[in-house]
Parts: C-alpha cells; structure tokens; sequence
C-alpha cells in the first residue's frame, strides 16, 4: 500500500499558516512530525510525500523534512519514502542536503514517470536501482546476469538499495519502489 | 553628556565602519544624537544598521537615543517609504517633521521588516515573490529560475538572526543603480541583528580548534568557508552554503561583519578585501549580499 501526503495540507494543518511555503527549520520539524505520526498510523509500505502544492522550500526545510525523515529511527524508517512535484529549485534544495548528509531517495520528477535515484549513491547502487525499476522484482543471480556483474556484487548492490529503502525486500526478491 | 553619531551622507557598508567608530566603547555611557540631518542617500543596509544600533542601545538598558532626521525632503520621503521611521519611532527620539509613510517605492522589494522569530521568515518570504520576479527578471536580467533561489537565499539569512543571534534583527531589500561602482544595476539583501556575533556564538564549539588565532574573523571564516555551526547537528551550516553558491552563479558578492572583522566573497567587478579585521566592532551581525544585473551576451 501506498499513502500519499501532501506536504501543502501538512503544511496548514500542522503550522496554520496562510501561507505555502515551507521556509525554516521550525515549520520543517512540525511537518516531519506530522509525516511520521501519519505513518504511525498506517501500513502502507511506501510514503509519497507530495510537493505539488508546495512554492517555496527552503535548505533548513528540506534538511528537516526529507533529510531527518530518512535518518530518523520512526515510522519512516520501516517504509520507502518517495517524493513527487518537486520543481527545479525544490530539487536542489533537496539534492543539497541529501549530498551533504550522504542519503539517497527515489523521486517522481515527471508526470507519469517511474522514480530516480536522487541525491548519494555509488554506481553500482544506481545501476541495481535502475536495473529493478525497468525489469521488475529481481534478486542477486539474475541482477548479475543482466548486469553481466559476479554474484557478490550484485548482492552487495541490492543489499545497499534495501538499506537505502529503495527497494522492497519481499519474498526473497528486491522489488522495485513504485508509486502506483 | 550627549555623544554625537554622525549619520554619513551616503551611508551604506563603505561608510558602515565610520557610523560604527563614532560610539567609541561599546556599549557607549552618554546619551547619544544620530544626527542624519546632512544624509542624501542610505542603501537598506545603512537604514537597518541605524536601528540595529538603537536596539542594541536598548537592550544594553541606555538611554533611548535622539534621532535628527534628514533635512532634504526627499531623503525623507524615501526613508519613510521604505518602513525605517515606522521601526525608528519606537526606538529613537525623533526630532524633525516625518512624513507620513506612503506606499513604498517601486525599488523597494521588502521594507524595513524586524525578524524576530520564524514567522517573521514566514512573512518575508511571503511578500517577496511577485516583485522579486518583476525586479530581478524583468530589470536584472536573471533567468526566472533566480526568482526562486533568491527568495530561498533570503529566507536563510534571515533565519540566522531566529537561529543564532539571540535576539531580533531586521531585514530589507532594495535594487539600485550602481553607476560608480558597477555601472549595473543591482538587487541588495541586507541583513542586521544586534545579537552576540559569530564569534560568541561559535566560541564553545570550535575557538579551541583556532587557537591563538581564534576572534571575529576567524569565526566569519568557519562559518562561511567552513560552513560550522554551533549547533551539533549535522545538518546546520548549509545555509550559508547555499547562499555562497546562488551569489557565486549570479557573479554578486556576500559579506559578513560581525564584531570588529569582515569577510567577504569578492567577486571580480569588486575590489574589496576579503577579510578585514580590526574594524571599530559594532554589536552583532551584518550581512550583504548583492546581485547584479546580468551582463547582456555579446552578439
């Protein structure tokens, strides 16, 4: 299951603003708090955090929100988490504090788009992520395989990706983080 | 005793440090007369460091200083446009007819604003937007994806007033012509709290890394080069860096004064020094950070 929260309705829930900016840390650390008590509350296995609505989004915001929501023992910690309607300037604020506190996140940055890989990961990292995103579920041999990778490092690789959550550890097989 | 301070003609950061050497010791024990009857012209950082000082003044239980407004109609008129005398009546005694504040100039994209906590950043960014676009796509030149940037930058300066100063400060944005020093125009954030300076403020964390070397300067440099924090939480200090990076992409310049030094990042237009230090100190911080026009591409 996946739960979508849009940060905008957070936003006014949590700070009640009239405002759609989520700017300072502050707003940040309300927001990420009303995120994991959604998630608290729920089953799903993948949050969409939703920015469609959202005008502006500030580093210290985007440190609080996504950056504390990934490293960040909580409900967030058991799920993948998946951003949507990031605009350009939402993006590098995003990749900014991801880089700088060495996380990775998938993210939805086209309509219709299955996730990228954002912020820091090795390459063999992104090439597992894309491999099961384009292929589907997979596990180490046949990772390897298409990759035309040894075993080890095939594993190595979705091991990473499932640390990452991004991927889904599921019946003996890494499936892909979907939206859908 | 009243001790006379001196308001510079032209006062913005390059008169800054005479303003700042006329209180002598700070905090000064007489009573003090801002005479700005002579000033032709304050850029937002000149306006805001007046009230800076007359906070810090507060806050340092002295009296409550004089304030002899300008003598041209004109400076007049603009300063009250701008906010400044809506913020100074409640910190100075004012001697001199103020006008009643009009609708603010159209170079004018934020007034003088007080930022005492993070709703005030809320407010800032807020009003910004809409004449940020017009300014600094329209007048400046800058790809419309600076509108945002900008926007992101300013909200970061001003949350370290909330964050670090330790008290409130003030805030305001205006674009002008820069015929002497630049021949652009430009687009100006000025940033100013009377609070405790990077130096106090990074004191306990990161002085005995420096040393011998340790004070204002050193402090402005592990801020802003650095990127430390006095908080331990790692994600503190990117602030200042995501500034630096959208002044460097827009070739404009930051400075930062705090104590008694200034760092700056210079870009080529300008001939600054990047760090000078032994300046007359002056409570808290100021923070500059200018954008210029874009320079059209050659045909």
């Amino acid at each position: 299951m996946i739960q979508t929260i849009r940060l905008d309705h957070l936003l006014r829930e949590e700070v009640a603003t009239p405002y759609r900016h989520l700017v300072t840390r502050r707003t940040g650390a309300a927001v990420r708090s009303g995120i994991e008590r959604a998630l608290a509350a729920s089953a799903c296995h993948t949050a969409l955090l939703d920015f469609t609505e959202v005008d502006l989004l500030d580093l210290s915001c985007a440190d609080e929100i996504v950056a504390k929501l990934l490293m960040n023992p909580g409900p967030a910690s058991e799920r993948c988490v998946v951003l949507q309607g990031l605009r350009e300037d939402q993006l590098e604020a995003v990749e900014h504090v991801l880089n700088h506190h060495r996380l990775a996140v998938a993210a939805v940055l086209a309509d219709d788009a299955p996730p990228d890989l954002l912020g820091c990961a090795d390459d063999d990292a992104r090439a597992a992520f894309a491999q099961v995103r384009n292929a589907g579920p997979t596990d180490a041999p046949s990772l390897a395989g298409a990759l035309a990778w040894a075993e080890p490092r095939a594993r190595a690789a979705l091991d990473a990706l499932a640390s990452l959550r991004l991927a889904r550890f599921v019946d003996g097989l890494f499936h892909p983080v979907t939206v859908r | 005793m009243t001790r006379i301070i001196e308001i510079p003609t032209h006062f913005d950061d390059r008169s800054f440090d005479q303003f700042a050497a006329s209180f002598g010791a700070w905090p000064p024990e007489e009573r003090l007369l801002f005479d700005a009857r002579q000033a032709q012209w304050a850029s937002p950082y000149g306006l805001i460091a007046m009230l800076t000082a007359a906070q810090a003044l507060a806050e340092a239980k002295r009296e409550r200083p004089l304030f002899a407004v300008p003598q041209s109609d004109d400076v007049r008129r603009y300063w009250a446009r701008a906010g400044f005398f809506r913020h100074a009546a409640d910190l100075f005694e004012l001697h001199g007819r103020v006008p009643r504040a009009t609708a603010g100039p159209s170079d004018v994209l934020l007034d003088v604003t007080p930022v005492r906590a993070a709703d005030d950043v809320h407010g800032v960014v807020n009003t910004i937007p809409e004449a940020a676009a017009r300014i600094l796509h329209g007048e400046l030149g800058l790809e419309m994806k600076a509108t945002m940037r900008f926007s992101m930058a300013l909200s970061e300066a001003c949350q370290n007033i909330v964050e670090h100063a330790g008290t409130g400060g003030w805030v305001a944005v205006q674009t002008y012509s820069w015929r002497r020093r630049l021949g652009r125009r430009v687009v100006v954030i000025a940033v100013s709290d009377a609070g405790i300076g990077f130096r106090r403020s990074l004191e306990t964390s990161h002085a005995k890394r420096f040393g011998d070397r340790w004070g204002d300067g050193a402090a402005l440099e592990a801020a802003l080069i650095q990127g430390v924090s006095r908080f331990r939480d790692p994600g503190r200090g990117q602030g200042l860096a995501f500034i630096k990076r959208f002044v460097d992409q827009w070739n404009g310049k930051i400075s930062i004064r705090s104590g008694t030094a200034k760092l700056s990042i210079v870009p080529t237009w300008d001939d600054e020094d990047p760090l000078v230090e032994h300046l007359p100190f002056f409570p808290g911080a100021q923070v500059q950070i200018i954008i210029p026009a874009q320079e059209a591409e050659p045909k």
